[in-house]
């Protein structure tokens, strides 16, 4: 069958209490587990076992990206196809990644590594799956993001990662946007019906921009834009904003490493027949409304930024 | 070697059919008050789409001497999974019908349709008119179109629901025949199914493009469409309801049962209308765990707020 979501982002973290503390109480996700030198975090409302993997390092920026697929033999099917392409893949042991099956590790032409899986354990939501009353006590002013929605890669070669990604993982492209060559050079792609599950923009191999929670009201977005100026936490400088991509309500900050996160409300659909219909173009003058569609103006530092 | 996104892909559209003097006044609401775009008007049929979506239609409404639902459209992803479904209906003793394209519906790509044990009828295709997005493909605002502003002007699509005399059986049939899986349930005391939701889109206002609810037989209980978020709900409930709309139940409501924030109101033929936002966000995996409810706490389930609600009058289908 095929790859059904994206499930977790692996990263690093200079200072692991103060990883943790974002996580949990500026972003407002949940420890899920624990190993020397990692801590595993999940949304209150996701059912799998983790959504962030952070591991002590020396340096910020990306371990590595899991993805779920739904039929244990898709990993053989992705090595082969991995193979052909000329990319090197591994098999990760169950129990690698606590909470988790067998993985199937692809290095792709970007330079990041996605590791693909079919089983993770389940913790459940936050407030049970019997019965549940949704509404959750003690949570420091933080409403929980429902789910990780996305993350934006930078590396080199995104064109040919993509291509990859559609054509043997069966990834759907959304949105690009076009360089004044008339090539794309940043790429948005879905294996679901949100407009991004992942995207690809140029910048160093193996490179982290954003990773970006749900949060389900624009409203929402506000009040976290306030608590995150309360707190002192590092902002980008348009505060609350909308992309013109995808045309949803965003603020970004950064975690203790320097690691960018977004919270985004949007309910933007994908219309995910593949080949059906054309991926929306972002070009020329239309470019700067694309990335901040309120000030139709990117700073240096949006892009230049990453991790 | 490569992996494959197969069966069914997304929700299409909702077909009912209303009896024909009706047919003028749902024009005018489905135009003026829910803000969806006209895109094909037949002697006896009416078509729309939501101003976010690229195909030719996601609401078509038939006029007809037998009111009701006529089909839910489900789009799967090409010839080969129409052939796929059409051998393992047809292999369970299912009647299985195919229409050309163009045949049954303007716009629409060869089809087979069927009905669901104690279920509504379904038609699967794999090509369908696309329009294009009305804000275009180069640059585009995603903002709903002026003419519309003021209207509830959904972005999509969002579920189905359908009352069922049998809805475990209903929804086994989905589950087991069109691979559909569960995003919660409800079960009686001996653990019998009486309302599921049912999915196969992982979307952001999500967990269900059919909804099952228990009655006496097969009719439609409502048809809903997304909005942005729950501010959006509020603001759609004042619209309409200054314009004389009907609303059901106690206005706006939180539904633990679906996570959804969203009201219901009637069409000026009675046809129950939902905007939801909020939801469950899904995975199609095998391994996906449902909420599961008890009918003893079904009150709450149906609605966090309101404790006047009564799950029986909340179950009863519109046409």
């Amino acid at each position: 069958m095929a790859v059904s979501r994206l499930s977790y982002l692996s990263i690093r973290a200079l200072d692991l209490a103060a990883s943790e503390k974002h996580y949990t109480e500026v972003v407002g996700l949940r420890v899920t587990g624990r190993s020397p030198g990692q801590v595993y975090l999940q949304a209150h409302e996701a059912q799998d076992h983790h959504c962030i993997i952070l591991n002590a390092s020396d340096r910020a920026g990306l371990d590595h990206v899991g993805f779920k697929v739904n039929d244990p033999n898709d990993l053989h099917e992705a090595e082969a196809g991995a193979k052909a392409w000329g990319l090197k893949t591994h098999r990760v042991a169950a129990g690698n990644v606590m909470g988790q099956g067998e993985g199937l590790s692809i290095e792709l032409p970007s330079g990041h590594t996605f590791n693909l899986f079919y089983h993770s354990d389940k913790v459940g939501y936050s407030y049970g799956m019997k019965d549940p009353d949704i509404i959750l006590e003690n949570l420091n002013g933080v409403w929980p993001v429902t789910h990780l929605d996305h993350t934006l890669l930078a590396g080199n070669d995104c064109d040919k990662t993509a291509k990859f990604l559609q054509e043997v993982l069966d990834f759907n492209l959304t949105e690009c946007i076009h360089g004044p060559d008339g090539n794309p050079f940043a790429f948005f792609l879905t294996v679901s019906n949100t407009i991004h599950n992942v995207a690809f923009a140029p910048g160093p191999p193996n490179s982290l921009h954003h990773i970006a929670f749900y949060v389900s009201d624009r409203a929402d977005v506000i009040r976290r834009v306030d608590m995150l100026k309360h707190r002192k936490v590092a902002t980008f400088d348009y505060g609350i904003s909308r992309h013109g991509v995808a045309g949803v309500t965003t603020v970004y900050f950064h975690d203790p490493s320097g690691n960018r996160n977004e919270f985004q409300c949007g309910v933007y659909e994908a219309s995910v027949v593949r080949n059906k219909i054309p991926p929306i173009v972002w070009a020329g003058e239309n470019i700067p409304r694309g990335v901040f569609y309120y000030e139709s103006a990117v700073l240096a530092n949006f892009f230049e930024v990453v991790t | 070697m490569a992996l494959i996104h197969r069966g069914i892909h997304r929700l299409g559209y909702a077909r009912i059919a209303l009896k024909d003097s009706r047919l003028l006044k749902t024009r005018e609401f489905y135009t003026h008050e829910m803000g969806l775009l006209e895109t094909g008007i037949e002697p006896n049929r009416v078509m729309f789409r939501c101003w976010h979506e690229p195909y030719k239609f996601s609401f078509v409404v038939d006029q007809s001497d037998k009111p009701g639902l006529v089909e839910i459209g489900l789009h799967v992803r090409d010839d080969i999974d129409l052939d796929n479904f059409q051998r393992k209906l047809t292999a369970a003793g299912v009647a299985v019908d195919v229409a050309e394209a163009d045949t049954e519906l303007k716009g629409l790509g060869k089809s087979i349709v069927f009905d669901v044990p104690a279920g509504p009828r379904i038609r699967l295709f794999a090509d369908i008119q696309q329009l294009g997005y009305v804000s275009g493909f180069e640059g585009p605002d995603w903002v709903a179109p002026k003419a519309i502003r003021g209207t509830a002007a959904p972005l999509n699509i969002n579920h189905v629901a359908i009352t069922s005399p049998d809805p475990e059986r209903c929804s086994a049939f989905l589950a087991d025949m069109l691979g559909f899986l569960t995003s919660e349930k409800i079960v009686d005391e001996k653990g019998k199914t009486i309302s599921a939701l049912l999915f196969r889109m992982a979307k952001n206002v999500g967990g269900q493009e059919i909804a099952i609810y228990p009655g006496t037989e097969v009719k439609l209980h409502h048809i809903a469409f997304t909005k942005e978020d729950s501010s959006d709900i509020m603001s759609d409930g004042y619209f309409l309801k200054s314009d004389g709309v009907e609303l059901d139940l106690l206005g706006p409501l939180r539904q633990p049962y679906g996570n959804t924030f969203s009201v219901h109101f009637f069409d000026y033929c009675g046809v129950r209308l939902e905007l939801c936002a909020v939801g469950r966000m899904t995975e199609v995996h095998p391994e996906i765990q449902p909420v599961v409810w008890s009918t003893s706490n079904l009150r709450e389930a149906l609605s966090y707020y309101d404790e006047a609600l009564v799950p029986e009058e909340f179950f009863m289908p519109c046409l």
